[in-house]
């Protein structure tokens, strides 16, 4: 198991290595002057040499690559060149934001996935299987975007059952001021006991994390259903039929825990993939997180953020995978092989 | 089953390493960072206590404005450069402010001006009793330090100053500035950047809350409630009391600025009633706004123009002729149609509602003239076909439109048009090594003066900044020297120089072809009054000036 760990924290931390050296890359080598973009467009040549300076941005590239590299990892990472601020800082509020985002819609996938692929695997072939089958390949393939146009404007400009974006109703923030501990408002608001903005919170959660549980609810359910029946045909199923069990009992109580061993790294890897998924939910629901943030940085062409962006991204990722197949190690001895 | 505890396990650990590293130790939202006690409603209950202590028909209501962007990124007033203006418009005040329905400059803290010495001498007469926010008095010892710290930190646009020599201040109402050379005072103190007067000291003593939104020490309506940067609702801004103007029952005394980048849900966030107003729209929702109810779609042009620049200094557009035929060639009807009421033809180099703006300037199109003058030039239909090369900003829809409807005319008289979308840096720079035949930007100016389109983009420069059409001409140059005299002393010959300078630019040198002026598309609730577009303050509201309908 040690040399499993290792190994794979090697691997982890190589990744790490192309990715940081790719985000220098990506801040030292687009077209045009970083100093100009920090500056303004109207800048004295003063104030550019100042910020040249100031950035180390007159050094070797090789000397300034040493230097990004010793920053980031003593929690340098750069001054963001629109907000002004350092990066570090502007992800440290937007990305709680975007966990509660994808949070929810794990939770609704998982809650809703697992049992329609249940349902679908037993009555297989037949009409529920069918629109299962059918919903969770619209789930998966409608483009996110038009999605979350399109819950907007029915459930929150039409019917206003919810409200059409943000987080919760920035009155309370005077008249309930919440206390921040983790960062992530729904949490902060539980635990400090705030209930106004924890169900004004609830309230705008629903739709946009409705629309970023649709692509995990769908694999989830179709990777349910296909695991589940293959499953239900081995040996110990059939033993289990003769007995007498029901199949629906079968599926549930025999079946569906190995059955979920895949599932488990699936939802791993999805949640990576959904919270750069959720960038355009952000957008289109005004939700203050990572997603914002990055269209944001992009809009104004600053690489500081956007690399930010990318090494946080890049580091979900490889902590998702790590996590999944340390846990597999654990759960499955094969695995550790491999 | 051992597996699912070791999941469980792992993933409350997972959990708490989380909650661990996203601690925030115990900050409280909206109070500026300062921890509070969870009752904590300090600052609001004294605002609305305040507000409906006399009256009862009280506007209680908070006025939403929907940026398109982050609101702030300088609290100083001194460097400010941004989109801050619409906060800061309303926190700040100047000398004087431009109107541009009249093309005049109106008193705000000063009440009346003069100018003499040949438009080199001006004095300004202080509104009396002003307060800034920070308690303090407004007299001409402090306009002057304010002043004078904005030109010492020389950022942002400081150098509007630049032709101040002196300023005096013969008593407490009176503040006279000496200048190096003629130029229009008047119109420079209205400027929504660098012109703000402020409690210079406050703002030296608590440099650090003033960079964290806490303080101001403006004269306006508005003072900071709260900031908190990058939240949607980024800013709130409440009354200030003791504002010069008074404050009626009915006006507004809380603002919030809710950042919505994307149109669209401003559009349903207006709707739905939860903005009231939205800073801009696409075309296709403001033809919506205009016939929803509850909704007021308000168009007004701005000061921003499309400028299509020619190099005159080298390659195939060194010939007059051919830069004529390609002023020409542009389908400027076609391209306002297309535009759906986002811009509206442009007529000169000035748009409409600053000094200078001259009718009759529009441009048309006309293929058979392009054509004769490319004949006459060596190409055109029967002759060797002409390759040009243009750069455009990437992103930007109504310029891509601008490049599609010219390339395509083009075509018709065998010019092949290399049409290249950069990102401003890029483009710029290479722009500033004459790197290409046609350069598209656009140009607004920093105050109501159309100036600037002359002296930084038509001036001859050794260093090429913005003289993207690398014109060098000496007869234009002293012409445009001798601007700001004339602006500063006699309007009327400056507006005749303005027209006379454009005909030489766009009819004679042919630098330039200005297709159109942008409009602003707003959309605001229906319930809201007394709302003017004012382009020298590009989308600011002045909230003071509204008020709920009936």
């Amino acid at each position: 198991m040690p040399r499993y760990l290792i190994r794979r924290l090697g691997q982890a931390l190589l990744v790490m290595a192309g990715v940081v050296a790719l985000t220098f890359v990506i801040t030292r080598m687009v077209p045009g002057d970083p100093a100009v973009a920090y500056a303004g467009p109207k800048a004295t040549p003063e104030q550019l040499a100042e910020v040249r300076e100031r950035f180390g941005l007159d050094e070797p590239l090789w000397v300034q690559l040493g230097a990004y590299v010793t920053d980031l990892l003593s929690g340098d990472w750069q001054t963001s060149l629109h907000t002004r601020r350092p990066v570090l800082e502007d992800l440290y509020h937007a990305f709680p934001a975007s966990l509660e985002l994808v949070g929810a819609g794990l939770v609704i996938a998982v809650v809703t996935g697992i049992p329609v692929g249940v349902l679908a695997a037993r009555f297989k072939g037949r009409l529920p299987d069918f629109s299962v089958r059918l919903t969770s390949m619209l789930a998966v393939s409608l483009p996110v975007f038009w999605l979350a146009l399109a819950l907007q404007t029915v459930f929150a400009s039409h019917l206003g059952w919810f409200p059409v974006a943000g987080e919760y109703d920035s009155a309370l923030d005077t008249t309930s001021p919440l206390t921040l501990w983790t960062n992530i408002t729904l949490v902060d608001a539980l635990i400090t006991g705030n209930w106004p903005i924890f169900t004004s919170t609830l309230s705008h959660l629903v739709l946009p994390a409705l629309v970023v549980a649709a692509y995990p609810a769908g694999v989830i359910a179709q990777m349910v259903r296909a695991t589940l029946i293959e499953e239900a045909s081995q040996d110990h199923a059939r033993m289990e039929r003769a007995l007498g069990f029901r199949e629906t009992t079968i599926l549930t109580r025999f079946a569906l825990r190995p059955a979920l061993n895949p599932v488990l790294s699936l939802i791993a890897l999805v949640f990576a993939y959904a919270i750069v998924n959720g960038f355009l939910v952000e957008a289109v629901f005004n939700w203050p997180g990572l997603g914002r943030y990055a269209v944001n940085a992009i809009s104004h062409s600053d690489t500081p953020a956007v690399a930010g962006v990318t090494l946080l991204v890049a580091l979900v990722y490889v902590l998702a995978n790590l996590v999944v197949d340390l846990l597999q190690g654990v759960v499955d001895p094969r695995a550790r092989a491999r | 089953m051992r597996w699912h505890k070791r999941l469980l396990v792992a993933g409350i650990a997972g959990v708490v390493a989380l909650a661990a590293s996203a601690c925030a130790g115990g900050q409280v939202r909206g109070a500026g960072g300062t921890p509070q006690p969870s009752t904590g409603q300090e600052s609001t209950a004294a605002t609305t206590t305040e507000n409906t202590a006399e009256n009862t028909a009280e506007n209680d209501a908070t006025f939403v404005y929907a940026p398109n962007l982050d609101v702030v990124t300088d609290w100083d007033p001194a460097t400010s450069y941004s989109n801050e203006i619409i906060a800061l418009a309303n926190i700040y005040e100047g000398l004087t402010r431009y109107n541009a329905q009249t093309k005049e400059v109106d008193p705000l803290l000063a009440t009346e001006w003069t100018s003499g010495d040949d438009g080199k001498l001006w004095t300004f007469k202080l509104r009396q009793g002003v307060k800034f926010h920070t308690g303090g008095t407004l007299d001409a010892e402090a306009a002057k330090k304010a002043i004078e710290r904005t030109m010492k930190a020389g950022g942002g646009a400081a150098y509007i100053w630049d032709a101040v020599d002196t300023i005096e201040t013969p008593d407490a109402s009176t503040l006279t500035f000496k200048l190096k050379y003629a130029a229009p005072m008047d119109l420079i103190t209205s400027s929504g950047y660098a012109a703000h007067i402020y409690d210079a000291d406050a703002l030296e003593e608590n440099a650090e809350d003033v960079e964290d939104g806490k303080l101001d020490a403006g004269t306006g309506p508005y003072t900071i409630d709260t900031w908190q940067k990058g939240q949607e609702t980024e800013l709130t801004l409440k009354a200030f009391e003791d504002y010069w103007g008074g404050w009626q029952p009915e006006q507004y005394k809380k603002v919030a600025f809710r950042v919505t980048p994307e149109i669209t849900t401003a559009w349903q966030l207006l709707r739905s009633g939860e903005v009231g107003f939205v800073q801009r729209l696409n075309p296709q929702l403001f033809e919506q706004a205009g016939m929803t109810e509850g909704v007021q779609a308000k168009q007004a042009p701005s000061f921003q123009n499309l400028l299509v620049l020619f190099n005159t200094a080298d390659g195939p557009l060194k010939d007059v002729r051919i830069r004529r035929a390609l002023q020409h060639a542009i389908d400027y009807d076609g391209l306002v149609a297309a535009l759906k009421g986002a811009g509206q033809k442009a007529s000169g180099l000035v748009p409409p509602g600053l000094l200078g703006h001259t009718a009759g300037l529009e441009p048309k199109q006309d293929l058979e003239k392009a054509q004769e003058l490319l004949q006459d030039a060596g190409y055109g239909p029967d002759n060797p076909e002409l390759k040009l090369t243009l750069t455009y900003a990437q992103g930007d829809e109504d310029q891509k439109l601008l490049v599609t409807l010219l390339t395509a005319a083009l075509k018709q008289v065998n010019i092949d048009l290399q049409a290249r979308a950069m990102a401003w840096n890029a483009q710029w720079d290479q722009g500033k090594k004459g790197g290409q035949d046609i350069f598209v930007m656009y140009w607004y100016p920093d105050y109501a003066d159309p100036y600037s389109w002359f002296l930084n983009v038509f001036r001859s420069a050794d260093d090429v900044q913005f003289n993207l059409s690398y014109l060098k001409d000496k007869e234009i140059d002293a012409a445009i020297d001798g601007l700001p005299r004339l602006t500063a002393t006699d309007q009327l010959a400056a507006h005749q120089a303005y027209a006379d300078l454009q005909k030489k630019i766009i009819d004679e040198q042919a630098a330039v072809a200005v297709p159109y002026v942008q409009t602003y598309q707003r959309a605001l609730s229906a319930d809201v009054q007394g709302y003017v577009d004012n382009p020298a303050y590009p989308n600011v509201v002045f909230f003071h000036d509204l008020k709920p309908a009936g």
